[in-house]
């Protein structure tokens, strides 16, 4: 569905210059600033695969997906999204792409809810019959019902994301964008957005590319992580092989009787009881556990290598 | 063909919804159209408390430059009208919104247009249309056709200028206050005769920036003064195809820009 | 008293200062405004040496003037008050131990200031479009101009005031400018005022801001008319500072009981 290979877009960019006539020597100048934003990614999605993009902030995520949707075009590489060139088939590819951001809505802010999707409709050409039974699973689905004739600036975060993820689905595009969908959302609205991510990709087998920080969304929805850093795949496989591949040691945390608490990594081969009566022989010990290793370790594990 | 329909049918469709959702600001809208003809109002006033004093400005009657003004108007209105959302192009791209006009099926340029009515400026539409209805000379059917051409064309104008100014800002560059100052220098001068201005300066706004050509020109036709121009009334008869090229030649620099916010981005 | 005033006075100069690109281009459409003045009155007085009691030469120069000094008086804070009201800011202003309005009026000078500085570039070119000699009454024109500064900044605050109850004041403030700069003259001087318009324009406060400053400069008005004007000005300080006194008490009670 996806094809990605070898992408790289590197940011090339006039000096800017201040001063009075900066704007005008910026325009002039011959000295360019470079970054290079995605370095030689390749990486493939079959249909109905639903995969997290990860990375921290500046990695390159966003400029990858703008890549995918068409908005940026590639320094060089190649992409190839349901069959098309995005940046060369920008329109063609708009139809077949739904794009959530959670940051940003897409709605129209002063009109009721149902304004903006029947104008979404409108600009996506979705036949009149077509468009009300997609309206009504849409409601079905995400219990848009209560809201649909409020105004937008009405909306609670959760409703509004669940009338964007309407949006982006009406016109059932076979692949779905979601960037950072459940950020500032409560655990009930998250749980909804997450189910409907499942429902959609589930019922029309839609590709789902999902970038994000809240692991949570990664672990309930992914079973395949893509992780970039510095505009490089560091990891891209399953979520279960890179936590058993990296398998950052477990951890004994230990509550002392003055309040201060101590972690000790329990090595490879280590007998656990033997570690704590070495400490408990050391220390007044009120309280201890045992931290297993999570996703979100492997993942600071990772990007911490990836920084030596 | 069929594109264009479409593309039509749905610039309506969002230019109504973003409409609507103005209305609901109703005061701020009457205030607007208010204040526009306020704006306009005390432009003319100036013309016409001088021309009380003195009953000729450069071999025009007042009523002859109350015409020139409001055809300016007219035509100034008419490319706010629709243009006035570029004023915001800047606001978009820093907001990212610029992005998801991308990502829809449909002319950029379209969406962003569409995405506000200058309901503001029908101030300045009403002004216009009243000067012109009042001092327009008996103009024969043919005439009239010229008039709403030139009308057409001195918007069209105005807006390739502010197209090509507003798309500055598809390179982080800051073309707004420019933008403000040429806007600022059709307003101020376009609604005079130009031989007020004399030599140098009259040849600049006819060649360089043309804003001899939004109404003096195809008012100097209408009025039959094409005697004093600078330019030969065959130019001036074809005033409005002006309008129409450098319209066209603003919208490949556009295009160029758009395309170059593609591979630079944000 | 003093400090948090001069504070406030510091940032509407800063204010002022911090648009360079805008300020570059307001001066560029101060000095076009000029050049267009001085083409068009150039043109209707034609080879007549007089019209109302003013010769081109002083009339360009009355000109200059009146636009130099409503460019640097340009009331700002009605658009800030606005903003501050809208976001709830205001409060901020209002548990200062230094009462609103002279806040405002000290942000006011600050921007004045920061005005005058932007204008220096441009006065030299101005001076020169309008071809500016020294005036024959610099302490009639220094105090006329004083006082009517007084008179513009006490309307810039009643603007603001209004602000509280109308919770739109940018294009209020955008029609007081249009009706202040006509009606202080900056295009036409009021002697060419017909009829009841020059009655209106003569009764106004305005003129005190455009006007009557600019005409002493060119000796237009001179002898017991300036002395004559400066009572004027001071009676109009005094009503304005009881109107503002009153609507502003009214207004503070609004904003403390309804929370803006």
């Amino acid at each position: 569905m996806i094809r990605v290979e070898s992408l790289t877009k590197v940011f090339r960019r006039p000096h800017a210059f201040s001063g009075p006539f900066g704007a005008l020597r910026t325009l002039v100048t011959r000295r360019y600033d470079e970054r290079v934003a995605v370095d030689g990614v390749s990486f493939e999605i079959p249909e109905g695969e639903i995969v997290g993009y990860l990375g921290p902030n500046g990695a390159g995520k966003s400029t990858t997906v703008k890549m995918l949707t068409g908005i940026l075009t590639p320094t060089s590489g190649r992409i190839e999204v349901d069959g098309r060139v995005p940046w060369r088939d920008r329109e063609a590819n708009a139809r077949a792409v739904g794009v959530v951001f959670g940051q940003r809505s897409q709605l129209w802010w002063d009109l009721p809810l149902i304004d903006s999707l029947r104008l979404v409709g409108d600009l996506y050409d979705v036949p009149a019959a077509r468009f009300t039974g997609s309206l009504r699973r849409m409601c079905d689905l995400l219990g848009l019902d209560d809201f649909l004739d409020t105004p937008v600036r009405q909306l609670s975060l959760g409703q509004r994301m669940r009338g964007d993820l309407a949006a982006a689905m009406l016109y059932d595009p076979p692949i779905l964008y979601l960037d950072e969908p459940t950020v500032g959302l409560d655990v009930l609205a998250k749980q909804a957005v997450r189910e409907f991510i499942v429902d959609t990709n589930r019922a029309g087998r839609t590709t789902v590319v999902l970038t994000t920080h809240d692991l949570a969304d990664v672990e309930a929805l992914c079973r395949r992580i893509i992780l970039i850093d510095k505009g490089r795949v560091l990891y891209d496989g399953g979520i279960d092989d890179l936590v058993t591949a990296y398998a950052p040691p477990r951890r004994l945390v230990v509550e002392l009787a003055d309040g201060e608490t101590r972690t000790f990594e329990i090595a490879g081969g280590t007998s656990v009881p033997e570690l704590i009566a070495q400490v408990a022989a050391e220390h007044a010990i009120r309280d201890l556990s045992i931290e297993e290793p999570d996703l979100e370790s492997v993942i600071k594990q990772i990007y911490a290598e990836s920084m030596r | 063909m069929a594109e264009i329909a479409r593309t039509l049918r749905l610039y309506w469709r969002l230019q109504r919804a973003s409409m609507r959702g103005a209305l609901q600001y109703r005061l701020n809208t009457v205030i607007g159209i208010a204040t526009g003809v306020a704006y306009q109002g005390s432009g003319f006033a100036f013309v016409w408390v001088v021309m009380h004093t003195f009953p000729s400005l450069a071999g025009w009657s007042l009523k002859e430059v109350a015409f020139l003004y409001g055809l300016r108007l007219t035509a100034h209105a008419f490319y706010v009208l629709p243009f006035s959302s570029l004023f915001g192009l800047e606001f978009l791209v820093r907001e990212g919104e610029l992005d998801r006009v991308l990502l829809r099926p449909l002319n950029p340029l379209v969406q962003i247009i569409a995405r506000r009515l200058g309901v503001g400026q029908l101030g300045d539409l009403l002004a216009g249309l009243v000067l012109l209805v009042i001092a327009a000379p008996p103009l024969s059917p043919a005439m009239i056709a010229f008039c709403l051409a030139a009308v057409v064309g001195g918007a069209l104008v105005e807006a390739s200028f502010a197209l090509v100014l507003a798309s500055m800002s598809l390179r982080t560059l800051n073309g707004f206050a420019l933008w403000t100052f040429v806007d600022d220098l059709f307003s101020r001068f376009g609604s005079y005769p130009m031989s007020v201005f004399g030599g140098a300066t009259q040849w600049v706004l006819t060649f360089v920036l043309p804003v001899a050509f939004v109404a003096y020109v195809p008012a100097s036709v209408l009025l039959d003064k094409t005697g004093a121009l600078n330019v030969p009334a065959l130019v001036a008869y074809g005033s409005p195809l002006l309008g129409v090229a450098l319209f066209a030649l603003a919208y490949q620099v556009w295009r160029h820009q758009l395309r170059h916010y593609q591979s630079a981005g944000n | 008293m003093i400090r948090p005033l001069a504070g406030m006075a510091r940032i509407g100069l800063r204010f002022q200062l911090a648009y360079r690109s805008d300020v570059i281009m307001t001066v560029l459409a101060l000095i076009a405004q000029v050049f267009l003045l001085r083409m068009v009155w150039t043109a209707v007085y034609g080879g007549s040496g007089q019209a109302r009691g003013l010769t081109l030469d002083a009339l360009l120069a009355y000109l200059s003037l009146a636009n130099l000094q409503a460019f640097a008086t340009t009331p700002v804070i009605p658009r800030i008050a606005h903003f501050r009201i809208r976001t709830g800011m205001v409060f901020f202003d209002l548990s200062r131990p230094t009462g609103y309005l002279s806040q405002m009026a000290a942000f006011q000078v600050g921007h004045t200031f920061g005005g005058l500085l932007m204008l220096a570039p441009a006065v030299p070119v101005v001076l020169l479009v309008g071809t500016i000699t020294p005036t024959a009454q610099p302490l009639g024109y220094v105090a006329t101009l004083s006082l009517g500064y007084v008179i513009s900044v006490m309307m810039s605050l009643l603007i603001c005031v209004i602000g509280f109850w109308t919770l739109e004041t940018g294009a209020i403030s955008l029609l007081y400018r249009l009706v202040s700069h006509f009606f202080a003259g900056t295009m036409v001087p009021l002697s060419f005022f017909p009829g009841a318009l020059g009655v209106l324009a003569e009764a106004l406060p305005f003129k005190y801001m455009g006007y009557v400053p600019a005409a002493v400069y060119v000796g237009h008005l001179s002898g017991g008319q300036v002395g004559r004007a400066v009572a004027v000005e001071v009676a109009w300080i005094a009503a304005l500072a009881a109107l503002l006194w009153a609507v502003w008490r009214r207004a503070h009670r609004r904003v403390v009981i309804n929370g803006g």
